[in-house]
C-alpha cells in the first residue's frame, strides 16, 4: 500500500492544550518513577541554591504531557497499530512547581520505511511546550510507527 | 593502503543518525588499537549522497571514504556499492519496495554490485524471504555480519552462505558514533577506490571481522571454506 | 552526587553506566506517574493481545532512564537535546544495562555529545541514542 495523503496537513497546528499548573508532588512522583536522585528534582532546599533557584523537573518530564488529541481527526491510517518509534526532545526552559505549561500540536512530517517487522509508517508529531511567561520550554518530535 | 573497512555504517545523511563523519573518524583514530580499520564505506539509507566530500577528511584522519547506498527491496534491505548516474537513474533509491532481483542483475549490468545486507533479520533479511520464494540469480556475497543484529541473526546466516556459495562480509550498520567499525571486513588485496571495492566484492578474497569486546566470541561458520579466501 | 566540569571530559569517555534489573513494578509505577496506566505497559496479557511479547517499558520510560544515567554520572550536566530511537520493546522483569560515551566537545559552547544505549545481556541493543549536554566549566 503506497504512501497517498494530503500533505497540506503537514505543520498545520491541529491542537493546542492547556495544563493544569504542575504540583510539587507531580514532579516527585515522576522523580521518583525514575529512582532520580538529583537534589535538583528532589530537594528543595538543596535546589534553591542549584542554578535554577528551586526545585525543577527531571528533563524528560514534559513526555508525561498528553494532548487533548494525540493525532489530527483526519489523519489517514497507515496501519493497525501504533507504536513509539522514537524521540527527540530538545529542553530550552526547566519545568517549575506552579508553571502553566501550553502545548501546540502539529505534524512534522509523514515517511515510510520497511523493518524487522515489515512496511512501516512513521507519523512525526511535534509539540511545541511554552509555559505561563511565554516561554519556549520544550520542542519534542515523536515518531509514530503505524503497521 | 585499505584492508579492513567497515562497509555499512551510516552518518547524519540518514534520516535516523546523528554521527557526523568526521566524529566517526576521530572515533576510528582513538579505538584503533581494538578496531584497526582502515576505512568506511557509507551506506546512507534510501539515497546516494552524491555531494558528500570526505576528500579532506580522508587527508586529514589517513582513512579511506568511500559512498555507497543502503536500499529496502522485497527480498529485504541491500547493500548498493559503486552506485553511478546510471543505476541512479534506474532506481528510485526512495522506493521501499524495489524489485530485489532488478536490483542484483541491473546493478550489477551498470557497474556496480548489490549485496544483501542483515540476511539473518526478519522480515528484511534475505533468509526469511528464502523460504517462502525462489532464490535470487546472480547474488555473490551477503552481509553475514552485522554489528546491530539480534542473538541467532548473524548465526543463521552461516547456513545460507554455505548453502549458496555466497561470499561473506561484515559491517557495523553504525548509527552512533561509538559503534563504528565493531564489525568489519578484511580483504586480501588494497582497496583504493570504489571501483577496487566493487571489483573484489565480486571476485572473493575478503571476510567478515568483529571487534566486538566482552561478548563470547561466536565463529561465523569457521568450517565453511569462503570462496577466494585462500582456505 | 557527583560534578564533572567539561575540562575533565574527554572524547572517548565512556560514562559509568547503569546495570539494575528493570521490574514490573517500576514500570507499572512509572506508567501510572506518567499517565500511561494502560495494559500495554502494565499486564502481560493486556500487551500480548496488542502483538507483543508482554508487558513493555514505555519508551519515554527508557529516555527518562538513560537522562537518569547521566544525571547520575553528572549532577550538573544540563540535558540540552535527547533523542532516542526505540528498536525493540523493552521488556522488564531483567536486568537491562545503561551504557553512554562521550564522542565530541564542543569549546564554544561547553557541550559535550554523548552517544546513550539501553542493552540486555546478551548486548542487543534495544535503545539507541545521543544527548547534548551543556557542562559546567572551570573557567
Amino acid at each position: 500500500m503506497a504512501l497517498e495523503f494530503d500533505r497540506s496537513i503537514i505543520g498545520q497546528i491541529f491542537d493546542e492544550t492547556a495544563f493544569p499548573p504542575v504540583t510539587k508532588e507531580e514532579i516527585l512522583a515522576f522523580t521518583t518513577a525514575l529512582g532520580e536522585k538529583n537534589p535538583l528534582y528532589t530537594d528543595e532546599a538543596a535546589a534553591a541554591k542549584g542554578p535554577y533557584g528551586g526545585l525543577v523537573a527531571p528533563p524528560t518530564f514534559v513526555t508525561k504531557l498528553r494532548a487533548q488529541k494525540f493525532t489530527p481527526e483526519h489523519l489517514p491510517k497507515f496501519g493497525k497499530m501504533g507504536f513509539d518509534g522514537g524521540r527527540d526532545l530538545e529542553i530550552h526552559a526547566p519545568v517549575r512547581p506552579g508553571d502553566a505549561l501550553k502545548m501546540a500540536s502539529t505534524i512534522h512530517d509523514i515517511y515510510e520505511k520497511t523493518g524487522r517487522t515489515g512496511s512501516m509508517y512513521f507519523i512525526v508529531i511535534r509539540n511545541e511546550i511554552t509555559n505561563q511567561k511565554g516561554e519556549k520550554v520544550a520542542v519534542i518530535d515523536h515518531r509514530i510507527m503505524q503497521r | 593502503m585499505a584492508r579492513i573497512l567497515d562497509m555499512h555504517l551510516h552518518s547524519e545523511a540518514s534520516d535516523d543518525s546523528r554521527a557526523p563523519v568526521e566524529a566517526y573518524l576521530k572515533w576510528l583514530a582513538r579505538k584503533r588499537d581494538e578496531r584497526p580499520l582502515e576505512g568506511l564505506v557509507l551506506t546512507e539509507h534510501r539515497q546516494f549522497n552524491k555531494a558528500g566530500d570526505y576528500r579532506d577528511l580522508e587527508d586529514k584522519y589517513g582513512l579511506l571514504i568511500l559512498k555507497a547506498s543502503e536500499v529496502e527491496t522485497d527480498y529485504g534491505h541491500m547493500l548498493v556499492y559503486g552506485v553511478n548516474d546510471d543505476i541512479l537513474n534506474r532506481f528510485d533509491f526512495k522506493n521501499v519496495r524495489l524489485s530485489a532481483q532488478e536490483v542484483i542483475s541491473e546493478v550489477a549490468r551498470l557497474g556496480g554490485i548489490a549485496m544483501p545486507c542483515h540476511p539473518g533479520r526478519p522480515t528484511i533479511g534475505l533468509i526469511e524471504h528464502y523460504q517462502k520464494r525462489p532464490p535470487l540469480e546472480g547474488v555473490v556475497g551477503v552481509e553475514a555480519l552485522n554489528g546491530g543484529s539480534k542473538k541467532g541473526e548473524n548465526e543463521r546466516v552461516a547456513g545460507l552462505v554455505q548453502a549458496y556459495g555466497y561470499h561473506a562480509f561484515g559491517g557495523s550498520d553504525s548509527h552512533l558514533v561509538s559503534f563504528v567499525g565493531l564489525c568489519a571486513t578484511e580483504f586480501d588485496r588494497d582497496i583504493k577506490t570504489i571501483e577496487d571495492l566493487v571489483d573484489t566484492l565480486r571476485a572473493g578474497g575478503y571476510r567478515p571481522l568483529d571487534f566486538r569486546v566482552q561478548r563470547p566470541q561466536t565463529p561465523i561458520a569457521p568450517e565453511v571454506p569462503y570462496h577466494g579466501s585462500g582456505i | 552526587m557527583s560534578i564533572v566540569y567539561f575540562e575533565d571530559v574527554e572524547e572517548g569517555d565512556e560514562l559509568p553506566g547503569l546495570d539494575f534489573f528493570l521490574s514490573k513494578d517500576q514500570v507499572r509505577q512509572y506508567a501510572r506517574t506518567a499517565g500511561m496506566y494502560v495494559p500495554r505497559f502494565t499486564d502481560d496479557e493486556g500487551a500480548r493481545a496488542e502483538g507483543l511479547p508482554g508487558m513493555i517499558a514505555p519508551g519515554v520510560m527508557s529516555m527518562g532512564l538513560l537522562a537518569r544515567m547521566i544525571s547520575d554520572w553528572n549532577a550538573a550536566a544540563q540535558i540540552k537535546r535527547i533523542g532516542t530511537t526505540f528498536r525493540s520493546p523493552v521488556l522488564p522483569d531483567r536486568d537491562i544495562h545503561l551504557r553512554g560515551a562521550v564522542t565530541q566537545k564542543d569549546e564554544t559552547d561547553h557541550t559535550a555529545e554523548c552517544d546513550i544505549w539501553i542493552e540486555n545481556d546478551d548486548g542487543e541493543r534495544w535503545v539507541i541514542g545521543t544527548a547534548t549536554l551543556a557542562l559546567p566549566s572551570k573557567a
